[in-house]
């Protein structure tokens, strides 16, 4: 696992759609996540003039240009933009476009040019991976049946497609709340696309939440692993109320019935479920290579975060990797 | 980082820390689960070691077994040692004033038992603050200054039979904060008992430029305390009763971190002349009430170290 490099997510610093709009704030996010021992930094997509980070145009509205961005990145001793977060179905106020579906055909084209123009400013910026939702929320819709399978299939690779023109690779992300937690619903997904364009996202505390075991999935899958996305869950959605309509809201950030304060941390936090070593060792024997993000979604408290991630990676991880990589018995 | 063996410089870290527990906002020293979280967060930055205050001996020895147990702890999260202890003292006019020779007695009677204390462990140095509030010891005259060397001259001698250096960090609201009091104040001390502890912000909130403080008693200098400024002490700032470090009325937040934007201290000059003095050894951190006014404990120690790896190191590692 020597070609893995290790990243830190934004999201947590912007709990609200105020928060974390001024140039500073980004120096000093951008600052901690180097100093705690990381090398890049994933940005989640956002629209309009409060989302400086969240798209191409707010870059070059706030740096002078994506190239701008990218030495701004640099000259807080990050060397990348990992990786960015893109959910279609995010509406656009540059594009004064609605909500896009994967389950569309007629969104496909439009899903392709919006992909490709993240991806063109990811590559720019040192990125390899654009990660999307597998498949919209369960609440919002149809349990996924074959024609809904075929559809996603087809967008996913007409996208995946485009953006390798870029030298960006697509990652689906299964979150808590996806369709495609449906027994056997992401199986037969990852079936239906090509693996050639078409990769998986690991994200341990999504899965986790949903009761999906991130060690099994990479065990399944590994080789078709393009993203990996470290975050410890605390809670587990075992009423499976993610069935819920807007769920997003409902369940996600109030908590479901049980009120659930935080169903994310950053790894190793009191209370975590997910085995962070053990997944380290999974991926290495999956000879994963590219970009493990660490995350915590959404701190109380951005920076211990940050700081407590980077002293489990230095601390537990790397010495993992690096003890593989030295052919250390019993780390493959 | 280079190998800790390799660098001429290594960087400690003075233990001011809060964060919010679920009742509010907590200090390390909380907990067992709160120190380590504290000392994880120190070692993720690349501290090399930490500072620490002489009062907290007592939950070393109360919560810890002692600080040969507690810095077992500091050791067990890859930090190398304690290397200072902040010796913060009640001073007071009729007990425990270093100008006051009627209280030395109390005073020196006080260091024997703490350098006991500290004993089991081996310290650099204990800084101190060498005078009273400066309302306390107003006017400064030559006598007082004479009498406050006489004591430190003696308290150095006792941690010198430990192995400690005895050294002195001038607050902007300390008896001895002026240039020309701080130089009477070493003409009279012996340099082989009294060092000087730079805080570049404290100096920098008085008025002076630390680097030339610096480079004119650089060979009394045991010790740095790097923290910056965005304000000037003015007017009575500095006598302020009955406080001026988080009372003064024309400034809420007196100390930044290193690398704080607006901040007032040349880092990159004063680097350079600890590099040009031939310094060796530790350089503490500190950014106390970082706290204050929305700031974060846990982000300035990001940012301070930061700056120490990508631009002082850059000038002298």
């Amino acid at each position: 696992m020597s070609g893995v490099r290790w990243a830190y997510a934004i999201n947590q610093w912007k709990p609200q759609f105020d928060d974390f709009v001024r140039r500073e704030h980004h120096e000093r996010a951008l600052k901690t996540i180097s100093i705690a021992g990381f090398d890049g930094v994933e940005l989640t997509a956002g629209t309009g003039r409060w989302e400086p980070l969240g798209n191409p145009q707010q870059l070059a509205a706030n740096f002078g240009s994506v190239a701008g961005f990218g030495d701004f990145v640099r000259s807080c001793a990050l060397s990348a933009v990992s990786s960015w977060v893109w959910d279609p179905a995010e509406r656009s106020m540059e594009h004064l476009t609605g909500p896009l579906s994967p389950l569309s055909a007629d969104d496909v084209p439009a899903i392709v040019e919006k992909a490709r123009w993240y991806a063109g400013a990811l590559a720019e910026l040192g990125g390899s991976v654009l990660v999307v939702p597998g498949a919209p929320a369960a609440g919002d819709g149809d349990p996924l049946d074959d024609a809904a399978l075929d559809q996603l299939a087809a967008t996913w690779n007409a996208v995946g497609e485009a953006i390798g023109q870029d030298g960006v690779q697509l990652a689906l992300h299964v979150d808590f709340l996806s369709a495609l937690r449906h027994d056997g619903a992401l199986e037969a997904l990852l079936a239906r696309t090509d693996p050639s364009v078409v990769g998986l996202a690991i994200d341990t505390g999504e899965l986790t939440v949903a009761g999906i075991d991130p060690l099994a999935l990479i065990e399944r899958h590994g080789d078709r692993v393009r993203h990996v996305q470290l975050k410890d869950a605390l809670a587990v959605d075992d009423a499976r109320e993610y069935r819920q309509p807007a769920a997003h809201w409902t369940v996600r950030v109030r908590g479901g019935a049980r009120e659930v304060p935080r169903w994310f941390a950053e790894p190793g936090a009191d209370g975590g479920l997910v085995d962070f070593p053990a997944l380290t060792r999974a991926l290495l024997h999956a000879d994963y290579t590219g970009w493990v993000v660490v995350e915590s979604d959404q701190s109380p408290h951005p920076a211990a975060s940050a700081l407590l991630s980077g002293y489990l990676l230095q601390r537990e991880l790397l010495p993992i990797v690096e003890g593989a990589a030295a052919g250390a018995p019993g780390d493959r | 980082m280079t190998d800790a063996s390799e660098r001429a410089i290594k960087w400690s870290y003075m233990d001011h820390w809060r964060s919010n527990g679920p009742a509010g906002p907590v200090d390390q020293w909380h907990s067992h689960r709160t120190m380590s979280a504290f000392l994880k967060q120190v070692k993720a930055v690349g501290f090399d070691a930490i500072d620490t205050f002489d009062f907290r001996i007592w939950q070393m020895y109360g919560d810890y077994g002692g600080p040969a147990k507690y810095q077992e702890m500091v050791q067990d999260h890859g930090l190398e040692r304690i290397v200072n202890t902040f010796h913060a003292a009640d001073y007071d006019l009729r007990s425990y004033a270093p100008h006051l020779p009627e209280t030395h007695d109390n005073i020196l009677g006080d260091f024997r038992v703490t350098m006991g204390r500290w004993s089991e462990i081996q310290l650099d140095n204990i800084i101190v603050m060498p005078a009273t509030l400066y309302y306390d010891m107003e006017p400064i005259t030559e006598d007082k200054l004479k009498h406050t060397a006489e004591l430190w001259n003696k308290v150095g001698e006792i941690t010198a039979g430990y192995g400690v250096k005895l050294t002195c960090h001038h607050e902007f609201f300390c008896g001895i904060q002026s240039e020309p009091d701080i130089d009477t104040f070493y003409s009279y001390t012996d340099p082989q008992y009294v060092n000087l502890f730079v805080d570049t912000a404290q100096h920098c909130i008085a008025g002076l430029d630390p680097v030339a403080l610096y480079n004119k008693h650089a060979h009394r200098v045991s010790g740095f305390h790097f923290k910056d400024t965005r304000h000037v002490a003015t007017g009575d700032d500095h006598r302020h009763r009955p406080d001026s470090e988080i009372m003064a009325p024309t400034t809420g937040k007196w100390f930044y971190e290193m690398g704080t934007s607006q901040g007032l201290v040349d880092f990159a000059a004063m680097m350079t002349a600890v590099r040009d003095n031939g310094y060796t050894g530790w350089i503490s951190v500190e950014h106390d009430k970082a706290n204050k006014e929305g700031g974060d404990y846990s982000e300035s120690t990001a940012i301070s170290r930061w700056y120490a790896k990508n631009v002082l190191e850059e000038i002298y590692r």
